[in-house]
């Protein structure tokens, strides 16, 4: 009897810790993460973790898959899974360049829980152990190891996808066949772009990307290919690759006695420079949720005749407009009728009531300028060149456009430029690759530019003169005290 | 941080001196250290507060000189100590290192200095006010039909039937057109929100959406920049008209979500 009662006590007991084992799958022991990754991860990644989800078509990159099994950011060797530190990382720094955001919000309790949570969508990828590899102290950067870093991008085979200048533009980045594990098209990183990183921009970030790859992707792992100097080596000269934005809201436009002859001219490099931000159109259709350009740099020079502005972007393929696929361009949009007073057009193509007028280059045609005037994104109309000239070039997955143009034209409602005034302006940039064309593009907002004066004379007489003066007083002073005493 | 540093170090400097001065019966040194130790400290603000403005400092030193001379010159001889630094450095024989290097050197110098801040012309851009929230209109025009504006209250609220639906579905209009600039997060820091300026509105916080009446949003939502008055720059503003692209429901439904999600309520 007694046998028969422990036979049946145990089988209940099988049942009761299978139907655990269970509910452990369906995060019964864990409802804090499932109720935060419902309430803020779902709608990019799915509820089930499928990446199936709100944000799917508008993204880029598409929200992770994890159901796949395949994580981009590790700090494990090439085919294991990341680490709950590695996870923690992307969630708290978030993925920059994408749509997944730094999570500060969260304690460190509930991103623990929200781990725990998605690694149950890949229960046999996280069924091994992550062990990560050791990141020691990273070697101090000089002139000497980024040398080094830059024979080794070379010989590496580095450029083959990044490009001659890390800018992301390597033939091979263009292959049929480079895609995600996903089937994806993906591009090769701009390494100058440290905003855009979505592994980190850090030396050490730098580092563990190069040694276990990124999962998934055509960057593989360079663990046993290059040794733990080289690697340092290597992620230094990338760092040395990085931008630093100059963000503001103005730039000023340097009076000089001959303009820049080309877009390569050294002299462009000692102008100020403005950093746009870009973003998509996203107030009239067909909206641009998905721009790939995100920075504009803007600078520009002045003679007594003319004005020059150049506007330098990376893209990492060019198009001229074949294949069905848009020309690269710029559009650089400036108010028509700026008078003292008047209404500042609508930041993107103006208005009705206060039309805009737009400095057009396209890379179907290197050397020519078109203007066009709108008064709204649906009433754009091209009016020739109008005296505007332009200039393109690309080099190692960088645009550079000149536009030139008199600084006073003499027509009666031109964008107008004078010393001192602050001239409003805003860009427009175009990728072909991604389908840009038309109202679908990356936009800025307003900025200015200043031609600036040259400097008064009196910045030169009245300071030395009231330094004299001062002097004479105290020479004067000390003369009568002296006899005093 | 590291620059604040040096004033709370400047404002004991002061304190030293002023200790000192008080010692050896020095009122100029005095008046130096008092001076010192009040810039210091008026600097050393910055490090708990916003820092003061240019204008509040130059008004509270000028005020500190002023009574600390007042004070220096009640008494003829304590007047004269006070001077008596100075002239010494002026007219005495075994002064003339201290002489040369501050009268005929660094004064002419800073002089000069102050000058040339005061005639280098500045450029500043223009700078225009911008009102953060524009009264209402009273009226809207919505997809060519009147709506009142006033009294306008989100009839979703009251299907409490159907509330977690339609917050669900206000949680997908949000993600697929709102998050870009307004945030994964609802926190005004999405990520295309830098493009733009004015930077879009973060709904979490208790000084946005939780200062408004549903109405309002409803009104900022449908019209956009189109809809604002010309004092809040509408020429800026890359707020679309959702009516463009949303039902009059969906905005509703827009709406229930943002406050559901930051833990807001409308003003009533």
């Amino acid at each position: 009897m007694i046998r028969y009662i422990s036979a049946i006590f145990i089988v209940l007991l099988m049942l009761l810790y299978g139907f655990c084992e269970d509910a452990k799958a369906n995060a019964g022991d864990n409802p804090q993460g499932k109720k935060i990754y419902d309430s803020w991860c779902s709608q990019c990644h799915g509820f089930k973790g499928d990446g199936d989800s709100y944000t799917k078509d508008l993204s880029l990159p598409r929200p992770r898959d994890f159901s796949f099994g395949v994580f981009k950011f590790r700090s494990t060797p090439s085919g294991d899974p990341p680490t709950d530190a590695d996870m923690t990382r992307v969630i708290r720094n978030g993925n920059p360049g994408t749509s997944m955001p730094p999570w500060v919000r969260f304690t460190d309790a509930e991103v623990k829980s929200i781990v725990t949570y998605v690694k149950l969508f890949a229960p046999d990828t996280f069924s091994m152990e992550a062990k990560p590899i050791a990141i020691g102290t990273p070697p101090k950067a000089s002139a000497d190891i980024i040398a080094r870093g830059k024979e080794l991008f070379k010989t590496a085979k580095c450029v083959e996808c990044h490009g001659n200048a890390g800018r992301g533009n390597g033939e091979k980045g263009w292959q049929e066949k480079f895609k995600t594990d996903w089937g994806y098209p993906i591009t090769p990183a701009n390494y100058t772009q440290p905003w855009d990183l979505r592994n980190g921009s850090g030396i050490e970030d730098i580092y563990r990307t190069i040694s276990v790859g990124i999962g998934g992707t055509p960057m593989t792992s360079y663990m046993d290919s290059l040794t733990d100097d080289k690697r340092w080596a290597l992620a230094h000269y990338i760092k040395s690759l990085q931008l630093t934005r100059k963000p503001g809201v103005a730039v000023r436009v340097k009076k000089v006695e001959a303009l820049p002859s080309s877009t390569d001219d050294p002299a462009w490099e000692k102008l100020e420079y403005l950093d746009l931000p870009m973003g998509g159109q996203l107030m009239f259709e067909p909206r641009n949720f998905t721009p790939v350009i995100t920075n504009a740099r803007v600078r520009g020079v002045y003679t007594d005749k003319e004005i020059a502005v150049m506007v330098e972007w990376s893209d990492k393929r060019p198009n001229k407009g074949g294949d069905n696929k848009p020309p690269d361009g710029v559009r650089i949009q400036l108010p028509s009728n700026d008078k003292e007073g008047s209404e500042r057009p609508y930041f993107y193509m103006g208005s009705r009531k206060a039309p805009v007028e737009l400095w057009q280059w396209q890379a179907s045609d290197e050397n020519g300028a078109m203007q066009l005037t709108a008064k709204g994104y649906d009433a754009v109309s091209p009016v020739g060149t109008r005296g505007l000239s332009a200039a393109g070039t690309y080099n190692d997955g960088l645009y550079r456009v000149i536009f030139k143009r008199a600084v006073s034209t003499g027509n009666e409602g031109d964008a107008l430029f004078q010393a001192g005034r602050f001239a409003p302006f805003s860009v427009t940039l175009f990728d072909g690759q991604n389908g840009e064309e038309g109202n679908k593009g990356a936009i800025s907002a307003w900025y200015f530019m200043m031609p600036e004066p040259p400097t008064p004379m009196r910045v030169y007489v009245f300071p030395p003169i009231l330094s004299l003066c001062t002097l004479a007083a105290g020479i004067a002073l000390h003369r009568r005290l002296r006899k005093k005493r | 941080m590291m620059i604040l540093g040096i004033y709370p170090a400047l404002a004991s400097i002061g304190l030293v001196i002023t200790v000192f001065a008080v010692i050896w019966k020095s009122p100029f040194f005095n008046f130096v250290g008092i001076l010192l130790f009040i810039y210091g400290l008026l600097k050393s603000v910055a490090l708990i507060m916003p820092p003061l403005p240019g204008q509040v400092m130059v008004m509270y030193m000028a005020m500190s000189v002023f009574s600390l001379i007042v004070y220096f010159s009640i008494e003829d001889k304590t007047f004269k100590a006070f001077l008596e630094p100075m002239r010494a450095v002026i007219a005495d024989d075994d002064k003339k290192v201290l002489r040369v290097i501050l009268v005929f050197v660094a004064l002419p110098l800073f002089a000069g200095y102050l000058t040339y801040t005061k005639v280098t012309p500045t450029y500043e851009p223009p700078v225009s006010g911008r009102i953060i929230h524009p009264e209402p209109p009273s009226q809207i025009e919505f997809k060519g039909n009147t709506m009142n504006v006033i009294g306008l209250e989100n009839p979703l609220r009251k299907d409490a039937a159907n509330l977690a639906k339609n917050i669900e579905d206000g949680k997908k209009i949000y993600y697929r057109n709102c998050f870009y600039c307004h945030g994964d997060d609802l926190d005004g820091r999405g990520h295309l929100a830098q493009a733009y300026n004015p930077v879009p509105l973060p709904f979490r916080g208790t000084d946005t959406i939780a200062q408004l009446p549903e109405s309002f949003v409803f009104w900022r939502v449908a019209k956009g920049w189109r809809g604002l008055p010309a004092g809040a720059g509408p020429w800026n503003s890359a707020m679309p008209s959702f009516e463009d692209f949303l039902s009059e429901d969906e905005i509703w439904k827009v709406i229930l979500f943002i406050y559901e999600a930051t833990g807001n309520k409308p003003r009533a």
